[in-house]
């Protein structure tokens, strides 16, 4: 810790040195890392409960929805559009799934543990289907009528949100369900939780199709210049269809994961989770003009912003103080890559 | 009515349908169906005075800017009754008939004293989850909470508030902090529906069911079936059916008779449902989704 906390300080004084000598890896990741580093040195001096297994699992816990539709939005980014719908998409796939599973499986909340299984199972792929069908309409209506993603995923949104609440009533449905899977695994030892654990499996492979397929060069290739692109023989409506279809179905499994968590398919349960998964990308030095973006970025972009909500409220700052400080942290992890940027390029 | 998607208003709608067609009266059942404010309730008021009611129940979601609309429904010879929020000047409301959530507060602290076994001169650790600092119920149930705290239950110490934001994950995220910071905390109070959701979530995966006390608001039917799973001390209730039964009941007696036995002002008091609470008396409270 001390040690890391010492290259955290140097990194500040000697910027330039530090930055060529750590380019050789990835100079993004490792200033994320020391930020991270940082950040837990200080929440656990003034709260020393804070270094503990509990509290690395409640952060990875929050965690696991929004790095999913964070990578979904890192891809959606790259490609130089936005994603508002995904937190929308996270509470009508949990309530679709919800009323599947009690509605038509005939599972309510008292079918617990290994009978919850395949139940659970058929609510996933329920889940992820509808997420999809909701990436689907993005596409079509920013392909085919070119009205802006803002605006296109603006629209989607609205529409998640109302059909949730029609669907549901604006109340939560429980049905089956197994909270083993979302707790540690070990309390005392290991942070990690079945779900948690699947969750950075489905970002791994998400991140390598990323940095290392021919799709995830054509995504960069859009986001840096559409026309270029074209003029490259990419079929730029058929790579973005795919680009929003992906977020799509990311939310939806957020949206799953959402509802394990909670044991219910809640209208509301994806309430705000867009922003969030817009911060992650941003700390994880993606740029909202397309072409630039990490994965390894975004998940530690995710995991900062969870580590500040967690500690934040171990160590009892006011409520209305919370959101401020967010802010703040956002602004000055931003901006902090933005020189880092300045710096190595000199 | 405020926002048609609220739980809350779904089960009044209920009520007053039930009481109507008991009356045997026409019901027009109007309101925004997300928006709880005057710029959309205005206009569905002027529609409804439009077809020429006989009575008026009118749920203003603001005391000012819904004035001018009972002086209008009164200079038009229909009378108007207040449910759940008032305008400012009652004079030219028949009755006002509301629910009490000061009440709620106090309730809830009462059942969870009792969770707890409070006994004078031993301290308590508790924590509060709201869905925002402005929310009006939330104020009043904190309020009522705080009282009852300190003129009986000197030993409870509120450690913390904290706000969910409406959503359900954010309220299970605050309640898993605090159990990790506050390892011997004895009950958490959830203001609403959603942090009810959210505490019992966090208390199930993290196996401290039943020991944790855990007062919840609203009569979802997922959360009622969880007192009996034990994972809420007590669920706080609300009537919104009562509270519409009554004002229609008022109404159809006033224009029959030319008076009524209703009071001017009315409070329907919050009830706690527990464990021992009967089925009968949980099936009335359930929050039921109108079709």
């Amino acid at each position: 810790m001390t040690d890391s906390n010492q290259t955290a300080a140097k990194s500040k004084v000697q910027n330039p040195l530090v930055a060529r000598l750590t380019s050789l890896g990835s100079n993004q990741s490792a200033v994320l890392v020391g930020v991270l580093v940082l950040l837990t040195i200080v929440f656990s001096i003034l709260e020393p409960k804070f270094l503990s297994v509990a509290t690395a699992n409640n952060i990875l816990t929050d965690w696991g929805s929004v790095v999913l539709i964070a990578v979904g939005q890192t891809f959606v980014v790259i490609s130089g559009g936005i994603d508002l719908s995904v937190g929308a998409i996270i509470g009508l796939s949990g309530v679709v799934a919800a009323w599947t599973m009690s509605e038509i499986m005939g599972a309510d909340q008292s079918v617990k543990g290994a009978d919850s299984y395949g139940i659970l199972a058929v609510g996933a792929i329920v889940s992820v289907a509808v997420g999809l069908f909701v990436g689907l309409v993005n596409a079509f209506l920013i392909n085919k009528f070119k009205i802006v993603p803002f605006i296109a995923t603006l629209a989607t949104m609205g529409a998640c949100l109302g059909f949730s609440v029609i669907l549901s009533n604006g109340m939560p449905i429980g049905s089956a369900n197994d909270f083993a899977l979302i707790s540690a695994m070990a309390p005392k030892t290991n942070p990690f939780s079945w779900a948690v654990i699947a969750v950075s499996v489905v970002v791994a492979v998400v991140g390598l199709f990323l940095h290392k397929s021919r799709f995830g060069l054509y995504t960069y290739a859009i986001g840096s210049n559409t026309f270029a692109a074209r003029g490259a023989g990419i079929n730029v409506e058929r790579h973005i269809t795919k680009v929003y279809a992906l977020s799509g179905a990311l939310a939806g499994l957020a949206g799953i994961y959402v509802y394990i968590r909670l044991g219910a398919g809640s209208p509301s349960s994806g309430n705000g989770r867009e922003l969030d998964a817009i911060a992650a990308v941003v700390i994880g030095g993606a740029s909202l003009m397309g072409g630039v973006g990490r994965i390894m970025g975004t998940v530690l972009g995710a995991l900062i912003l969870f580590t500040v909500q967690s500690g934040l409220i171990m160590i009892g700052v006011a409520p209305d103080w919370k959101k401020v400080v967010v802010a703040v942290l956002i602004a000055a992890a931003v901006a902090a890559q933005t020189l880092q940027n300045k710096n190595g390029r000199k | 009515m405020g926002a048609e998607s609220d739980p809350f208003f779904q089960a009044m709608k209920l009520g007053a349908e039930e009481e109507a067609a008991a009356q045997g009266v026409t019901l027009i059942w109007q309101g925004d169906p997300s928006n709880y404010s005057p710029e959309t309730q205005i206009p569905i008021v002027d529609a409804v005075l439009a077809q020429q009611p006989t009575g008026l129940v009118l749920i203003p979601t603001d005391p000012k800017a819904l004035q001018a609309s009972v002086a209008k429904a009164v200079a038009a010879g229909i009378v108007v009754a207040n449910v759940d929020t008032r305008v400012e000047d009652l004079t030219d409301v028949l009755t006002f008939i509301t629910g009490d959530n000061e009440d709620g507060g106090a309730k809830a602290a009462e059942a969870l004293a009792k969770k707890i076994g409070y006994t004078d001169g031993k301290t308590y650790e508790v924590v509060i989850g709201l869905t925002s600092a402005t929310a009006t119920t939330n104020v009043a149930r904190l309020e009522g909470f705080k009282a009852a705290v300190a003129s009986t239950y000197p030993g409870i110490q509120i450690k913390d508030v904290a706000y969910s934001e409406s959503n359900p994950e954010k309220a299970a995220t605050n309640v898993n902090n605090w159990l990790t910071k506050y390892p011997n905390l004895a009950g958490i109070f959830a203001i609403d529906g959603t942090n009810a959701s959210g505490a019992a979530a966090a208390l199930e995966a993290k196996g401290l069911v039943g020991k944790v006390g855990l007062v919840g608001y609203d009569a979802y039917p997922d959360n009622v079936a969880k007192i009996k799973a034990g994972i809420f001390t007590a669920l706080i209730a609300q009537d919104p059916a009562a509270e519409a039964r009554l004002a229609i009941k008022t109404l159809v007696e006033f224009i029959k008779t030319g008076k009524t036995s209703t009071a001017k002002e009315v409070v329907i008091p919050n009830v706690a449902l527990t464990a021992e609470t009967s089925e009968a008396d949980l099936a009335k409270y359930t929050y039921v989704a109108g079709k």
